[in-house]
């Protein structure tokens, strides 16, 4: 439903007429992020600072007007995708780096910094930001903190929300807040944590404080190949059981290594069944010693071919062909549809079996590269979308492959977020108590829900997950 | 005339948030209780009916030492479950200090955190699923047992050091970590604060720096290095300092005086605010992390001098015991929060009769 004049005349009396787009052939651009499903905005606003986003959210309450903040649009899971019409808000002209302290070793940053243009600036510094999302050449900080995305060496460093330490917001009455700070142990409740990952739901971001760690003076990254994926999953296991935690542990199949080796050429053997890109650093002596062992425990479980990168060329083409493998997947089909669901890492062995067979079933090629050592998934099943009959077959896939994933103990997403995707599965690990607390905190912020509707929880208007769930995992299982 | 507190141990998850349903129907004020190692922590309570104590509830749910994730009922105390994790080489980075006896449950409520902090952070940072009975009689999880996770909003930042003021954590699920190759312990006394001060800068310029580092009022240093045999024992030759044996860290860990505080200030305004405490105070920090924890001698004043300099370095000032006058003169958490009325909103909407530590906390 498109917006009413006076309101569309007001927004842009707020950001300038140039930076509110309404119409229907532009807002076409901004109908999706990197999911499957879109929707179209009623209209785009560009804010340039943090009183522009105040008033324009301050309007949308008045109007009961839903307001979705977007970043790159790179998101997985729907996240930005306005769902029930409303403001796209696309943070993407607050992009300033406002300051970088190499003493206290901090950043603050408007939302819409590229995550690697970050990393870039810090480096005159010795400095880097450690969440590093395969996106990072063209994700914001400000849509990282929103669905606290993690990325290759979130296994050793963290995920977002270890990085973040404030932020300024504005709610859903248009009220600006800093939340949290450079001070540890702030009275008080941790608003900050709360708000990281809570998907444009709760708020919209409009600074961000983060912690920069040192470079480290070394690093040391090795490729590893294995006959088939349940035997890279076993070294993985094999790896952390040893209490060995890399900086990345990374795996990708047969059909991912042919798609990067003739887009990238980096030298992955392509008949592998499975590889492992590992990476360990730190200062020689510990490079040395855990690199060691990891060659250990990955040859004792049927790796061959080992090579390690001899220099930062080599590396970084190792990194190029794992940060830009899902690109390269074009080239097998233009279409791909994953999940990002988490398990035990004892179980990879089993999920991958799992995953596989579900592909098979489906008669869908499956694309496998993740963050093995987080047992953080990522299965791409591959398809056309000008093929119509084909979509749900990928969808069912999807749901089945995620449902594996909770049964072996896992959760629903590691990194992507619930966003419009997954939140019809979230029952299947939530209790209707555990779903109604988090309820009471979206109350608690946002008491009129016009922070991107329609996210995260159930929605009974919507479809439904289609295999029956055994309710509230999460609650009811035996360590509780 | 205050009639003592009703003590109530329940043996099961379940029947404490009956319990805690039960007396918040009943308009009676709960104060949760783990080790009653922080209990003068926080305002005295406005109230206090029922004294809710989860040393019952003790067990290790699943260790699942392939997953390095470890699922433990509340009222475990840290020593149990670290003796646990050791069988199978692992622990939880968690040392606080006036130990022992914190039970796991009262350690998240109440943020207290150790030195270890410098290396593996609080447990903010390897907290991954919760469970917690709320006022109404549910128990209510989040997160899971696995590493990394987005399913949903992160409750577990939300009753982190949250003085039990929203619900009553009755289990919780960590990230543990290996117990290192090598580990080694080094101290140094210095015979001037500003020597001692220079020499912790040098430690954390290491290229590994320590894994916890503590600086005393007596100009005492202690770092204890975690790592590969040879990065380890490069970093202890660079330094210099003596070798120590690692049992410092137990006494250390025992700190607690009668009366004492916490500040907590950017790590880099931490010298300034070292230098504002009076002199021949009594105090041990954790440099590489920003927080001094002050044996409180000179009385409300002195607090109020120290709080107002923490303040001033965009910091805080928390008391963490002392008698009860001291707490209600100067107060136990110093300036409210700016976001304090968004606090509020969640505190009501999670203990809407005010059950649970009323008075204690900020909200």
């Amino acid at each position: 439903m498109p917006l009413e004049a006076p309101v569309l005349a007001q927004l842009r009396r707020i950001v300038g007429r140039d930076h509110v787009i309404d119409s229907a052939h532009d807002l076409r651009i901004f109908e999706r992020d990197a999911s499957i499903e879109g929707a179209t905005p009623d209209a785009v606003v560009l804010p340039a600072t943090n009183d522009e986003v105040a008033a324009v959210i301050k309007l949308a309450a008045q109007h009961r007007i839903p307001v979705v903040p977007r970043g790159a649009g790179t998101g997985l899971s729907g996240g930005a995708v306005t769902i029930r019409g409303g403001i796209a808000l696309q943070m993407t002209r607050m992009r300033h780096i406002l300051e970088i302290d190499p003493i206290g070793q901090t950043a603050l940053v408007e939302p819409g910094v590229v995550n690697q243009e970050l990393s870039l600036a810090a480096a005159a510094h010795g400095l880097f930001y450690a969440p590093d999302p395969s996106s990072q050449k063209a994700c914001t900080i400000g849509g990282n903190a929103a669905e606290n995305s993690g990325g290759p060496h979130c296994l050793y460093y963290g995920v977002t929300t270890n990085h973040v330490l404030g932020m300024e917001v504005v709610l859903a009455d248009g009220s600006v807040h800093w939340v949290s700070g450079d001070a540890p142990d702030r009275v008080g409740l941790d608003l900050c944590g709360v708000l990281v990952g809570s998907e444009g739901t709760l708020c919209a971001i409009t600074k961000i404080k983060v912690r920069l760690l040192r470079v480290p003076p070394t690093f040391a990254t090795l490729l590893a190949a294995f006959p088939t994926i349940e035997a890279a999953s076993h070294a993985v296991s094999a790896i952390i059981a040893h209490g060995i935690v890399p900086a990345a542990l990374e795996m990708m199949d047969q059909v991912t290594v042919g798609a990067v080796e003739a887009h990238y050429h980096a030298g992955y053997p392509t008949d592998a069944g499975a590889v492992l890109l590992v990476e360990v650093d730190g200062i020689a002596e510990s490079t040395h010693e855990l690199m060691a062992a990891i060659r250990n425990q990955l040859t004792a479980n049927n790796g061959y071919a080992l090579r390690e990168a001899k220099n930062s060329v080599e590396r970084d083409l190792l990194w190029a062909g794992r940060k830009g493998a899902i690109g390269a997947l074009g080239r097998i089909k233009p279409n791909y549809y994953l999940h990002d669901g988490v398990v035990p890492r004892s179980k990879l062995p089993q999920i991958m079996s799992a995953v596989g067979e579900i592909g098979e079933h489906y008669k869908l090629p499956v694309a496998n590269m993740f963050h093995a050592g987080d047992g953080n998934l990522h299965p791409n099943i591959l398809f056309d979308m000008r093929d119509s009959a084909v979509l749900h077959q990928v969808e069912s896939a999807g749901e089945e492959m995620l449902r594996a994933v909770i049964e072996f103990g896992g959760a629903l997403s590691g990194e992507h977020g619930i966003g419009l995707e997954k939140s019809a599965f979230m029952p299947w690990v939530f209790s209707p108590d555990d779903l109604r607390a988090m309820q009471q905190v979206k109350d608690a912020f946002d008491q009129d829900g016009i922070m991107n509707p329609g996210k995260i929880f159930p929605d009974p208007g919507r479809k439904q997950a289609r295999l029956p769930g055994r309710t509230g995992l999460a609650s009811e299982a035996k360590w509780w | 005339m205050v009639n003592a507190p009703t003590i109530e141990k329940p043996a099961t998850a379940e029947e404490l948030a009956r319990t805690l349903r039960e007396a918040s129907n009943s308009r009676l004020a709960v104060i949760p209780v783990g080790g009653g190692r922080a209990s003068e922590m926080g305002d005295p309570p406005d109230r206090s009916d029922v004294e809710l104590r989860t040393s019952r509830l003790d067990r290790v749910l699943e260790h699942s030492q392939g997953d390095m994730v470890v699922s433990v009922e509340a009222g475990i105390t840290i020593e149990s479950l670290q003796s646990e994790l050791h069988k199978k080489g692992q622990f939880l980075p968690l040392d606080p200090f006036n130990s022992p006896g914190h039970t796991v449950g009262g350690l998240l409520a109440t943020g207290w955190t150790g030195p270890l902090r410098q290396r593996f952070g609080s447990p903010r940072d390897f907290l991954i699923g919760i469970r917690v009975a709320l006022p109404d009689g549910r128990l209510a999880s989040a997160g899971g047992r696995v590493v990394k996770n987005v399913s949903g909003y992160d409750m577990m930042k939300l009753h982190l050091g949250a003085m039990g003021s929203l619900g009553v954590i009755v289990a919780a699920s960590f990230k543990v970590f290996p117990d290192a190759l090598h580990d080694v312990t080094v101290e140094l006394a210095c015979k001037s604060f500003e020597e001692a001060w220079v020499a912790s800068e040098t430690a954390q310029a290491l290229p590994l720096p320590p894994a916890a580092l503590e600086l005393l009022s007596s100009g005492r240093l202690i770092a204890r290095f975690l790592g590969s045999k040879d990065a380890v024992e490069r970093m202890v030759a660079e330094l210099g300092w003596g070798k120590a044996d690692p049992s410092v860290w137990v006494e250390h860990s025992r700190r607690g005086p009668s009366t004492w505080a916490r500040i907590a200030v950017p790590r880099h305004r931490l010298h300034a605010t070292l230098q504002s405490l009076p002199a021949g105070a009594e105090w041990w920090a954790s440099p590489g992390v920003g927080i001094v924890h002050w044996s409180i001698a000179g009385g409300a004043d002195a607090v109020r001098d120290a709080r107002a300099d923490a303040e001033a370095a965009a910091g805080s000032l928390v008391i963490m015991a002392g008698p009860d006058d001291l707490r209600r003169e100067v107060g136990a958490w110093g300036r409210p929060p700016p976001t304090l009325d968004l606090m509020k909103r969640l505190k009501h909407a999670f203990d809407p009769a005010r059950t649970l530590n009323p008075g204690r906390f900020v909200v």
